[in-house]
């Protein structure tokens, strides 16, 4: 039997990281606030896509991230109810499914007797789906690059709260690369479009003194990007260590870590996480410790994150011995440029991670730093995850497939799965895929063609 | 019960609607070759062909040195060593065939697969169709159907077309409406028959380009023996199929030529040989395994039922 067979039948479990669960704590303090926010006379802001929270978080604004809730739903075996309510009201399966778990969350919230008065809704504290328990929103802000589906779904929760609810959006432009002297973060081109969503980010901001009736706490928001700078320096660093054979976290790891970068406040708890968590890792590479038992491969993982299987792909691949030690998602994205933010004026800073998102990169330039990660962390094979409702994710994925096999001999694994669905997910069909990628890089071995 | 010393292997296929067996003897000489129908994934299918080889070859499984699986059931098999993916094998098993093979085309019951190899004769990269079996043999197998057609008919008729139809090669189910929709207009049977092969042979376009055209390709599988099927892709390639005289037991084949590697090679009996026969019970590969075995402490089953 070779080792691909072990897997299937295998016990084996991913080694993943002890201090991922303290991040646990800060997910349900932040969702126990947000259930709080109307009883407690704060405002909502319902949004989608890069992490613009810190903007809100500075005007005591709370906020409900549309994807987190549809995944954090999706983790609790919740996502269902929502689906089929969004589904009741016309928003088709093949929509992204983060968007149709949302809106049905709209919707449920309309079911309950909210109207929509222009201002507030009813709170729903108390209610009996978790998928209720999410605040009406008293506003919208849209910031959604690339994804067009990101872009209409405020629009579709608008138009579902009777179009009186405030909404303001912001066109984050998308990174064409295609100039003489553009370079990634560099040229005329990147600056251009940085300088215009510093403008959009400003009036933003005003918009959002409209809203609260308070002038905007700009020492706030510095003190906020203060704590998210050094939470996404240390996740960096951390990530950076993984480079170690065997490496000391995954892929999942990095997953379940995302929430401290893209909704939890910005304060003390998410510097802390990340100083943990990567003591954590320092510990492993010291005591030699791997994320999966045996390492025997090294994997690249593009597209989207499958949030209903996460704890059940770690540990697949690690019963395959194989790590899936980098991503296109968590090492593209969530304040991953934290270096040029400068926290006394934190706007430019916040504006080019907005548009460096992992999904707002032209092709060559997204491929030559998935490239440039495939090198650093020694990849064997490149895993490639195509949602079927998020395209925009898995768009450039055969161009992306295309350029490892060429410039790097990696082979690639195709499989279809969704965000938060999970009915377009087929084991069977994973298996086939990854195991013959997985013989593939074996059969390349054995007569010495390393990649 | 397979002895060390015994004189053959054996590999096997345990595809979707087909199961193929091949034995070798050790200088490599095919003395077997077995194909049963029986349904999907279906475990009396396998048995079937393993006895039918088995029978051919004059032998019995006690003179089988080592076996191995591959195919959607490959892990339902006492009988196999070792599995390998569908893609591992029908390369090697095609690139056997033909020695200078750069891609390899193979259409089964339920995927097709486009494979790319390297002039090791190794897979450089693959590509197989998602969830929808358009454009496998199931869609020929559906469309047969509807049309009132046996399967093994549909090639020639299909290359008796003249008129210039058109089928969606997006959903199998789709398909089979449209093919009923277009007789219902009047159109002939061997019309819509064209546009069905037609459709195919643009759908694997497709997984073509995904992994690069390149030359010589060989065409294996069950549809590699329908006329239309390759007619109609070496249409859209402009390129020759090379198909070789028995297409569909390639991967049966290249199992077992991993098997004869095996035990002419010492490093075969790998750790996870040991770990085999633990987990011999847990190797029920899909959900539609149905024998209740009870699994061995510890050892949990892939997907599927918990017991074997």
């Amino acid at each position: 039997m070779n080792a691909l067979d072990a897997l299937g039948a295998s016990p084996v479990k991913a080694n993943r990281l002890k201090t991922s669960s303290l991040n646990n704590k800060m997910v349900n303090d932040y969702w126990t606030d947000v259930f709080d926010a109307k009883k407690n006379g704060r405002l909502v802001c319902w949004y989608e896509g890069v992490a613009i929270n810190p903007l809100m978080q500075a005007a005591d604004i709370a906020w409900v991230h549309g994807e987190a809730w549809s995944a954090l739903l999706a983790a609790r075996n919740g996502e269902e109810t929502a689906q089929t309510a969004a589904e009741g009201r016309g928003y088709m399966k093949e929509l992204c499914s983060y968007a149709r778990t949302h809106i049905g969350c709209g919707v449920m919230a309309q079911k309950r007797g909210a109207e929509a008065s222009g201002s507030s809704f009813a709170d729903a504290l108390g209610a009996n789906q978790l998928g209720e328990r999410v605040p009406a929103p008293d506003m919208f802000i849209s910031a959604y690059p690339y994804c067009s589906t990101g872009q209409q779904w405020d629009e579709m929760l608008f138009r579902l709260f009777g179009k009186k609810i405030p909404i303001f959006n912001i066109s984050v432009p998308w990174v064409w690369g295609n100039k003489k002297d553009a370079t990634y973060l560099g040229g005329a081109e990147f600056k251009e479009a940085t300088a215009f969503m510093v403008r959009q980010l400003r009036e933003c901001i005003k918009f959002i003194e409209e809203q609260t009736g308070k002038k905007y706490n700009w020492d706030k928001l510095s003190e906020i990007m203060h704590y998210t700078k050094r939470a996404g320096q240390l996740r960096m660093e951390a990530m950076d260590l993984c480079i170690a054979k065997p490496g000391p976290a995954s892929f999942f790891d990095w997953t379940t870590s995302l929430a401290p970068v893209n909704f939890i406040p910005g304060g003390p708890a998410i510097v802390d996480y990340f100083e943990q968590v990567k003591a954590e890792i320092e510990q492993r590479i010291a005591d030699g410790e791997g994320s999966v038992p045996n390492e025997k491969y090294r994997l690249f993982w593009d597209g989207i994150m499958n949030w209903n299987k996460i704890g059940w792909l770690a540990n697949k691949f690690a019963g395959y011995g194989a790590n899936m030690v980098a991503g296109r998602y968590t090492h593209m994205g969530f304040w991953h440029e934290w270096d040029p933010i400068d926290v006394k004026d934190p706007l430019e800073g916040m504006a080019i991670n907005y548009l460096v998102c992992p999904i707002n990169l032209s092709a060559p330039l997204m491929i030559e730093e998935i490239i440039k990660l495939c090198r650093k962390y020694e990849i064997d094979g490149v895993v490639l995850h195509a949602a079927r409702t998020c395209r925009a994710f898995s768009n450039p994925q055969y161009l992306i497939a295309d350029a490892v096999q060429k410039r790097l001999g990696l082979p690639v694994a195709m499989i279809e799965g969704d965000m938060v669905d999970e009915s377009f997910y087929k084991d069977e069909l994973v298996n086939s895929r990854v195991e013959a990628m997985l013989e593939a890089i074996d059969g390349r071995r054995r007569v010495g063609i390393a990649a | 019960m397979k002895s060390s010393t015994a004189q053959y292997v054996m590999g096997i296929d345990f595809g979707s609607t087909t199961s193929k067996t091949v034995i070798l003897d050790r200088a490599g000489n095919m003395v077997a070759s077995a194909i049963a129908h029986k349904g999907s994934v279906s475990n009396d299918g396998a048995m079937v062909s393993m006895a039918e080889a088995l029978q051919q070859a004059g032998i019995t499984e006690a003179d089988i040195a080592r076996a191995v699986s591959t195919g959607y059931g490959r892990r339902m098999l006492d009988i196999a060593d070792k599995s390998y993916t569908e893609i591992t094998c029908h390369a090697r098993g095609a690139v056997h065939l033909v020695p200078d093979a750069r891609l390899v085309i193979d259409i089964g019951g339920q995927d097709s697969k486009v494979i790319a190899v390297d002039a090791n004769g190794l897979v450089s990269q693959f590509a197989m169709n998602d969830r929808c079996a358009a454009g496998t043999g199931k869609f020929l197998e559906a469309l047969a159907r509807a049309v009132q057609v046996p399967l093994e008919e549909m090639g020639p008729m299909a290359m008796t077309a003249v008129e210039h139809l058109s089928i969606s090669n997006m959903c199998a189910t789709f398909a089979e409406t449209e093919v009923v929709a277009l007789l219902a207009e009047g159109k002939r049977k061997h019309d819509v028959l064209g546009a069905v092969h037609a459709a195919i042979a643009s759908r694997t376009l497709g997984l073509i380009a995904r992994v690069g055209k390149r030359e010589p390709v060989v065409m294996t599988g069950g549809v590699a023996k329908n006329v239309a099927a390759v007619h109609h892709l070496e249409q859209v390639l402009g390129m020759k199929l090379r198909i070789p005289p028995d297409p569909q037991i390639a991967g049966a084949l290249g199992a077992a030529l991993f098997a004869l590697d095996e035990i002419t090679s010492p490093d075969h009996a790998d750790e996870e040989d040991r770990v085999d026969t633990e987990m011999a019970a847990a190797r029920c590969g899909t959900p539609t395994c149905t024998a209740k075995k009870p699994l061995p402490a510890n050892v949990h089953p892939l997907h599927g039922p918990a017991l074997h």
